[in-house]
């Protein structure tokens, strides 16, 4: 079809790749930079596919455009896995038809590819442009690149005309609300000890805080919400699940959980959580007074329910042994916004201490394992990089929060907002204070954490389009019309006014051998209960697709887990 | 009506490379699934279906990009694309030095030289897409390069959540906002050397903005429409001949303007059918030059055919390029003579009008 190559890479992106060249050159570029993903020898066969699809899809209604069609009933996962989205819409209008088996690409190396170019976005938020508002942006970068140039002296004059600066401008939103954080960071930076500078209270101060910004802002929600729907989804069939939770807090997240397990068909199973946190300083066991709340729930909606509180003050101090992980059972292991906090410098020798602990994720052999986090990158080695964006994204932050407080009309809510504005300063303070193992608050994008997931030995689980849509739901009860929620090859992001702020995705480690071959995109659903049947890809997507409660290889034998946990319901 | 789908495909898999015949089937099938016979759009699935790519503000070929939210109460957003301002930006590496992304550094002048600023709506039919969308991000990125411009997308209100006029609304308060930025002003005498932009729905966007701009005060020094979307209520022949042969349907047209139109119009509102009975005279008018582009396999070529000779009634300056082989979308993967002459085309224009003094 003309002189032109159809696997030239797409205009855009040549060059724009910090990994490697790309790993799967037989990927047709163009299509990539339309955001699919196909391998230039699959092509035909996807069109043949896609002629087939369309005239099921007339077929089943009788019309041959415009109608509400089945298809757009079903749950949909990953578009940019052309060929495995047609061949899942297949299965579901034309089961009879299984078409030429086909085995997907290896998607791994290739998942990294189209989205792993350095992203900066500027904050869409910056819109008022004041020439105070702008002045103090750049005495803000001067400063930090005097900072990092070991200019002290410098820095502490730019520090002081910023100060004076503060005292012309508004800080009660915008650039002046912000900088005035900022500032205060990096004056803390300068004059106090660096373990000092970040100063934080107490765990339970800190899950006040956490629970505040839980309020005023979707954004826990919206990791609560993806998480729980994805560990609902990978509980499917199974009787004993056990939950593990790398941080309790308030036990915010697990109501809702509790709630749709009742409510699942065929009966709820019996529900384990065990809950990581921090030990009480005061000697209240504060994570059994959570276990005791969620066991009183789970009592009420009859759904049999068992609490083990694991006291750590961090994730590596876990061993697997305290999870008391029983055999038979199905386990979640959930994280929100943890994880990062297990990173190193990313030029500092030797293994970080996420290394060890995905390991023995993974040797628990988790159906589903939950991850949500800051979408940026605030672990850059370098000072005035890492203070650029934590600027930005911050910035965007603040900005979501201020419009949702705009909008609402409680006092409540309104002091929600202000503190969650000192738990998100908490977060800035380490980011710009602290160095080394001080710090905690180690974003990093996406991407990156995918490719550590993957290189764990880890699968992804695509989040799919019944999740997305809830979340979009979810967001129309907030006010301050800007949140966005993305899917992004099976991940699910949501920002504020087109620059993603918080990732969501799921992996899992349960469904191969140690030395089998990596497993094609297609096959991850495998049979998320049936192990053993040869079915094809076809008919384990469609099994996915009709959400089967099938036959559960889990025995509904007597429970013989042992009975050390600390709290029973029902 | 139309032919039998064995018929039809294998007709337009022959005038299209086979990754663009994928690209569009695939937008025609998802888009089939969200529109709803009562009129209502599924706009979480549409939303999930659609791929996105975020701005970079880290040159790549040479472009860099940022959003912009102009206009808050409609949450109106814009994604800029301009030629990198910063010296380092050998392309074939990553630049390793910290990159300012600082807006006031995104903001700099392009250029002491006159240079164009491209005002694009990106197309959908009015429903479907955004500015961030990946097809048209490409797009714009690509005519940045092209014609030395800056390419301000503009990612309207779609239907049928947001009928008429909230697409011409928001692109008329993108043109306002660009004739405030002082960075976008070039040459000598200092003037917005703005052109409208777009493709599909974009087009009839592109041409609505312009009527607006008329008595603004505003020049816009050309217009740009790519396969733009007109109809009427007749049918025309093009319309009878190629339905469903090519991707798209006269049905899913209707569907499109019924849910853009305003409640109980008909396909002659002046909005749909300019040069209709109940439109509008341009005789006299400064409407900008126009550079319309058709695709001689586009069911609605009649229209748009009929709005290059409404123009020329009109005693309006239009170039008509007629592309007798060329299907919808054939802009959007740089893969056929089509593509790669009509973006010389468009370069030439560019180029012929930026210099255009005006006289009033």
């Amino acid at each position: 079809m003309g002189p032109y190559p159809c696997g030239s890479a797409a205009t855009g992106w040549e060059g724009g790749r910090s990994e490697a060249p790309c790993a799967a050159p037989e990927i047709d570029g163009l299509l990539a930079g339309a955001g699919y993903r196909v391998r230039s020898s699959d092509l035909c066969h996807v069109a043949q596919r896609l002629e087939r699809l369309e005239s099921a899809m007339v077929g089943s209604s009788g019309n041959h455009v415009d109608f509400a069609h089945p298809a757009s009933d079903a749950v949909h996962y990953n578009p940019s896995d052309l060929a495995a989205w047609v061949d899942s819409m297949l299965s579901e209008l034309a089961p009879a038809d299984p078409g030429p088996a086909r085995h997907a690409p290896a998607p791994d190396a290739w998942e990294d590819q189209i989205y792993s170019q350095p992203q900066r976005a500027v904050a869409a938020r910056m819109e008022e442009e004041e020439d105070s508002g702008i002045r103090l942006v750049h005495l803000l970068m001067s400063s930090a690149d005097a900072i990092q140039r070991g200019d002290v002296a410098l820095a502490g004059s730019l520090i002081d005309e910023m100060r004076l600066l503060l005292t012309r401008v508004n800080t009660g939103f915008g650039i002046g609300k912000v900088a005035g954080y900022f500032v205060d960071a990096l004056t803390r930076r300068l004059f106090s000890a660096s373990s000092a500078a970040a100063a934080s209270g107490s765990p339970a101060e800190y899950e006040i805080l956490y629970h505040h910004f839980y309020e005023a802002s979707p954004y826990l929600k919206f990791a609560h919400f993806t998480a729980n729907q994805a560990i609902l989804e990978a509980f499917e069939g199974h009787d004993r699940v056990h939950v593990i939770d790398f941080s309790l807090m308030h036990g915010l997240q697990w109501p809702a959980l509790i709630q749709a397990l009742a409510l699942r068909p065929g009966g709820p199973p019996a529900l384990r959580l065990t809950g990581i946190g921090p030990p009480s300083p005061d000697g209240r066991d504060s994570l059994r007074e959570i276990g005791l709340r969620l066991a009183e729930l789970a009592r009420s909606v009859r759904v049999r329910f068992a609490f083990r509180g694991v006291a750590a003050n961090r994730l590596d101090d876990v061993r697997p042994w305290m999870l008391q992980v029983a055999p038979g059972e199905a386990v979640a292991v959930n994280s929100v916004m943890q994880l990062h906090r297990l990173l190193s410098d990313p030029d500092s020798p030797g293994p970080a201490p996420i290394d060890s602990v995905l390991a023995w994720i993974r040797g628990l052999r988790p159906k589903i394992i939950t991850v949500v986090e800051q979408e940026a990158d605030h672990n850059k080695p370098g000072f005035l990089d890492r203070f650029t964006e934590a600027l930005f994204y911050y910035s965007t932050v603040f900005d979501s929060l201020e419009a949702g407080r705009a909008s609402c009309s409680g006092a409540q809510q309104q002091q929600s907002t202000a503190v969650a504005e000192v738990y998100l300063q908490r977060e800035i303070r380490d980011i710009v204070c602290c160095e080394g193992p001080d710090r905690a608050e180690r974003h990093e994008p996406l991407m990156r954490w995918r490719a550590r997931m993957i290189r764990a030995g880890l699968r992804p689980v695509h989040l799919g389009s019944n999740a997305f849509k809830q979340a979009r739901m979810l967001l129309t009860l907030f006010s301050g019309e800007g949140y966005c929620v993305e899917e992004v090859d099976g991940c699910l992001t949501l920002g504020w006014h087109s620059r993603p702020l918080i990732a969501a995705s799921a992996w899992r480690a349960d469904d191969f051998d140690e030395d089998a071959r990596p497993i094609p995109d297609n096959f991850i659903f495998n049979s998320i209960s049936n192990t053993n049947e040869s079915n094809s890809s076809i008919n384990n997507n469609a099994a996915m697709l009709r959400r089967r409660n099938s036959n559960n290889n889990n025995s509904r034998s007597s429970d013989s887990s042992s009975q050390q946990e600390s709290i029973h319901g029902m | 009506m139309a032919g039998s789908n064995e018929v039809n495909a294998s007709e337009s898999q022959r005038v299209v490379p086979l990754n663009t015949w994928v690209l569009i089937s695939n937008f025609k099938l998802k888009y089939n699934m969200l529109r709803r016979p009562d009129g209502t759009f599924n706009r979480h699935l549409a939303e999930y279906f659609d791929r996105k790519v975020p701005a970079n503000a880290t040159p790549v070929n040479g472009v860099l990009s940022f959003d912009r939210l102009i206009d808050r109460p409609t949450s109106l957003l814009v994604r800029i694309y301009r030629p990198s301002p910063f010296l380092d930006t050998d392309s074939t590496q990553l630049s390793t030095s910290p990159v300012s992304s600082l807006l006031t550094d995104l903001i700099q002048h392009p250029s002491t030289d006159p240079f164009p600023v491209i005002i694009f709506f990106h197309g959908g039919s009015f429903a479907h897409s955004s500015a961030n969308t990946a097809i048209y991000d490409s797009l714009c990125r690509r005519f940045v390069s092209l014609c030395n411009a800056v390419v301000i997308s503009v990612n309207y209100r779609r239907s049928p959540e947001y009928r008429y006029p909230c697409a011409y609304d928001d692109g008329w308060a993108a043109l306002k906002w660009a004739s405030t930025q002082p960075w976008l002003h070039s040459g000598k005498d200092s003037k917005l050397r703005v052109f409208l932009a777009g493709d599909s729905s974009g087009g009839n966007i592109a041409h609505h903005v312009a009527v607006r701009a008329i008595e603004s005060g505003i020049t816009i020094f050309g217009n740009i429409l790519l396969n733009p979307m007109f109809g009427g209520q007749t049918r025309t022949d093009s319309e009878e001949r190629l339905d469903g042969k090519y991707f798209v349907t006269v049905q899913d047209r209707d569907w499109y303007w019924k849910a853009f139109l305003p409640e109980g119009a008909d396909r002659d509102h002046p909005a749909c059918n300019p040069f209709g009975p109940n439109g509008n005279d341009l005789k006299g008018l400064p409407f900008p030059k126009s550079l319309v582009v058709v695709a001689g396999l586009d069911l609605v070529q009649d229209w748009q055919l009929a709005y290059v000779d409404g123009l020329k009634k009109a005693g309006q300056d239009v170039k008509l390029v007629y592309r007798e082989q060329a299907t919808i979308g054939f802009y959007l993967l740089p893969n056929t003579d089509h593509f790669y002459q009509v973006m010389e085309e468009i370069k030439s224009f560019v180029q012929k009008w930026i210099e255009y003094k005006i006289t009033c």
